[in-house]
């Protein structure tokens, strides 16, 4: 590297960097490339306003070691990718995403594809930059004025004091031998200074400290606690000066914003003034007719082996034996805690009325909870016709079966 | 812009006019008595094992299908290839057109090779496509509804449709280059300006044959299943066939003494950089194709990929995913193995052969075997159909020139150089 550490400014010229020659061609440069690398030097190099083909053939540059980065990073992403997704998702804390395993390979790809080509691509051009000896402050070139036609439309070509082979004399003699527009002996750079700039380092400085404080405020945020609401800056419609159901009201005795209400009150069409459908009772006894909403039909029925099924098996088994699969839980799991549910084709229970069945079914009785909220009022029969239909199917007697059908059951 | 004159710089002396064969001449007709006699026997072969089956030829459909579908990727890839590289005006593989609108021009041989399998299905014949006979389809309601679009009829016209337009595209380009051959200067360029203006409209008419083409023959095999990649997913394998059979074709002719300097190591390392990059586009599709259908796991898309897991199916995706991306990934990543020919033809004869694999796991698993039946049917299938399209290529390209010596970007396409 030229630009080791300068000593304090010395009176006299500068010392050469290098020679400098001036080309109007690609084609003159390519030329001028191929002498200078067969004369045997080895710290030069051509600057060009564009990529001149064949110009790394002709200075002999050998291929980048660059490609390499690049694998090693892919490589890197790739395995970084991987890791992430494990760690975070199959053993820090094990989550279920959309019934996917724990490590599902193929949802980790687009993340895994992702990092490789970003790590590669990052890689390649800080990797290029760098084995460009870039960001690089200051070079002797710069001071030269005719060097600025380098982006323009001329070619340079520069060879280094520091090179072995070089001598004031015979070098420039060489590159005049290439037909040069101009050559010019480039002079170490003792104008520019070594130190940053101050304005640069006190911005740096100020940068640096100021991309603390959003950190800062949000770790505040995180570990402190304050009674102040959020700041809300977008309000939109969020705070209406109206009353809530459960809010204060000072305006009424009772503070409350809501009034109580009356007694007796009814929602429209919610009367439930039927008690043989809603509750079962005929007067102050239990029903012992299904009232006149039901229709005693095969559908009703279907509709009550239905809706059995799927409330009432659980526990009551499917024919109402009181050996539904919860029971059996929990026999086997013998706790000493159950009563078993009931089995519905008891004498009793064909002895009970159909309303206080309904009673069970809407309010629950000893340890089964109330299904009212679960079946509609007219379900709750249907399930009773068909537990009746249960219930007969156990207490049947010969003669219950037609008469062209007995003989086969002897 | 440097001026190139037409005998030109770059690797070789690189002028038709120094002396390079560009004719196949006799080498064609040895070529296509060749070709079309183990075409014949290679079929004939075929045929006898089919019959043998005595399953109504639905294995001998099965193995000619996959052949088929392998072989029109080449066919139709070639057509892709000629149209793209005229919307791009490229001028690095003007020195190639020319083989690659030979390949292109074979689009009725395809047509005739597809009538084993189209023919039967036109006749109502469900050996292979259940929807051919539309009371198989009456089964449920949803493959009755399909039956607007799967329906023999319909598909006869569709096919000539497909082929049809392959072979107007196909013959266009190839007329305009070869009258291009004999044309001024002036009217040179004023062609190339004419393919241009139509390669445009043609590429739009090609994605949509070439998509419907593919439902049409091979994911129609089982009507319940769809996937709106599969277009695309055949489309990667078009590209990937075509710049591998490009590579391979001119290394042929090179080593028979034709195109010697014109085509360089530049232009194969182009060919070889797209098939490096179509090997990454297809592996990209697929994965597409299977991560969503997987994410979302509803039954009626999956189970076209849960046949596909089974027992031995499942060795050959993993088979798949390695062979046809993995590898040959890693083997195409360097630049020295694109600049060398011999490592070159391996890659490209490894995913040629890695297609078919493909293809065969796309249509194979419809036999309804539970493990993967590969025998000696299939692979003297595969051989008839590519020999037959060898045959027709080499009778149409015999008297013809193997270069578009009066392109007026050939002077940059000699002069190509690749880094």
């Amino acid at each position: 590297m030229s630009d080791e550490h300068k000593p304090a400014v010395k009176a006299g010229p500068a010392p050469v960097h290098g020679l400098l020659a001036e080309y109007d061609t690609p084609s003159q440069i390519l030329h001028a490339a191929k002498e200078i690398r067969k004369a045997g030097f080895t710290k030069w190099d051509t600057y060009t306003p564009f990529a001149v083909h064949g110009i790394d053939e002709a200075m002999g540059i050998k291929m980048t070691i660059l490609p390499w980065f690049t694998l090693c990073a892919g490589l890197i992403g790739l395995a970084t990718a991987i890791t992430l997704q494990w760690w975070t998702n199959a053993y820090d804390y094990k989550w279920i995403i959309s019934g996917k395993p724990f490590w599902s390979i193929p949802a980790n790809v687009p993340i895994m594809f992702e990092l490789t080509v970003l790590l590669s691509a990052i890689t390649t051009l800080v990797g290029m930059l760098l084995l460009n000896n870039l960001p690089h402050p200051s070079h002797p070139l710069d001071q030269v004025r005719r060097f600025a036609r380098v982006t323009d439309d001329k070619f340079f070509l520069m060879i280094e004091a520091s090179d072995p082979k070089f001598d004031d004399v015979e070098t420039r003699q060489l590159l005049e031998s290439t037909h040069a527009l101009a050559i010019e002996a480039v002079l170490e750079d003792r104008v520019t200074e070594e130190k940053l700039p101050t304005g640069l380092v006190y911005g740096l400085i100020i940068v640096a400290v100021a991309s603390v404080v959003p950190f800062a405020l949000a770790a505040k945020a995180r570990y402190t606690k304050s009674d102040s609401p959020r700041i809300h800056l977008i309000q939109d419609m969020d705070s209406q000066p109206k009353y809530k159901a459960q809010r204060e009201n000072s305006f009424f005795a009772d503070n409350r914003a809501t009034r109580p209400a009356i007694d007796g009150t009814v929602a429209v069409g919610d009367a439930r003034d039927d008690d043989k459908f809603y509750k079962g009772k005929d007067g102050a006894a239990w029903a012992r007719t299904f009232p006149s909403q039901i229709a005693l039909n095969e559908a009703t029925m279907d509709r009550g082996r239905q809706r059995f099924g799927i409330y009432c098996t659980p526990c009551h088994g499917q024919i109402g034996l009181g050996d539904g699969m919860v029971a059996k839980r929990a026999d086997s799991l013998a706790q000493g805690t159950w009563i078993p549910p009931t089995n519905m084709t008891q004498e009793y229970l064909r002895q009970m009325a159909v309303g206080e069945l309904f009673n069970s079914i809407s309010n629950g009785v000893r340890n089964m909870p109330s299904y009212a909220a679960q079946i509609k009022t007219e379900d709750r029969w249907a399930i009773i016709m068909y537990v009746r239909a249960l219930q007969r199917s156990r207490s049947g007697s010969v003669n219950d079966v037609p008469p062209d059908a007995r003989a086969s059951l002897k | 812009m440097a001026k190139v004159s037409k005998v030109s710089k770059g690797s070789g002396d690189g002028s038709v006019a120094g002396g390079d064969n560009i004719r196949l001449a006799e080498l064609g007709q040895a070529l296509f008595v060749k070709a079309a006699g183990v075409g014949i026997v290679a079929l004939g072969i075929s045929a006898f094992l089919g019959a043998g089956e005595k399953d109504g030829w639905n294995r001998f459909s099965h193995s000619y299908l996959v052949a088929f579908v392998w072989v029109m990727t080449i066919g139709a890839g070639a057509l892709w290839w000629v149209t793209i590289q005229n919307i791009v005006n490229s001028h690095w593989s003007m020195v190639i057109r020319r083989v690659g609108e030979l390949i292109a021009s074979n689009a009725l041989v395809l047509a005739v090779l597809a009538l084993p399998i189209v023919l039967p299905l036109i006749l109502g014949n469900p050996v292979m496509y259940k929807w051919a006979d539309s009371t198989l389809m009456q089964e449920s309601e949803e493959l009755a509804n399909k039956v607007g679009y799967l329906n023999p009829k319909f598909f006869a016209i569709r096919f000539v449709v497909y082929f049809g337009f392959w072979a107007l595209l196909s013959r266009f380009f190839l007329n305009r280059s070869l009258n291009q051959d004999k044309e001024s200067e002036a009217t040179a360029a004023k062609t190339v300006v004419t393919m241009r203006r139509v390669a445009g409209p043609a590429m739009i008419g090609f994605a949509i044959t070439i998509t419907f083409c593919a439902i049409d023959l091979i994911m129609s095999l089982d009507p319940k299943w769809f996937s709106t990649m599969f277009g695309v997913y055949y489309f990667a394998s078009c590209v990937l066939a075509i710049n591998s059979s490009l590579a391979l074709s001119l290394m042929w002719l090179q080593g028979k003494g034709r195109l010697t300097s014109s085509v360089t190591v530049h232009h194969f390392h182009d060919l070889g950089k797209m098939v490096f990059a179509f090997t990454i586009f297809w592996a990209y599709v697929g994965f597409s194709q299977f991560m969503l259908l997987w994410y979302a796991n509803i039954p009626e898309e999956t189970l076209w990929f849960k046949e596909r897991f089974a027992n031995s199916w499942g060795t050959l995706s993993w088979f798949l995913l390695f062979g046809h991306f993995v590898i040959p990934f890693f083997g195409l990543l360097s630049r020295w193995v694109k600049r060398n020919k011999k490592a070159l033809a391996f890659w490209c004869i490894w995913q040629l052969v890695m297609i078919y694999v493909d293809m065969y796991w796309l249509v194979m698993p419809t036999l309804g075997v539970d493990e993967v039946p590969f025998q000696l049917i299939d692979l003297t299938c595969w051989i008839g159909v590519l020999a037959l399209f060898v045959a027709g290529l080499a009778y149409r390209a015999k008297g013809l020139d193997l270069l578009a010596k009066n392109d007026p970007r050939l002077p940059k396409s000699l002069a190509f150089e690749n880094f």
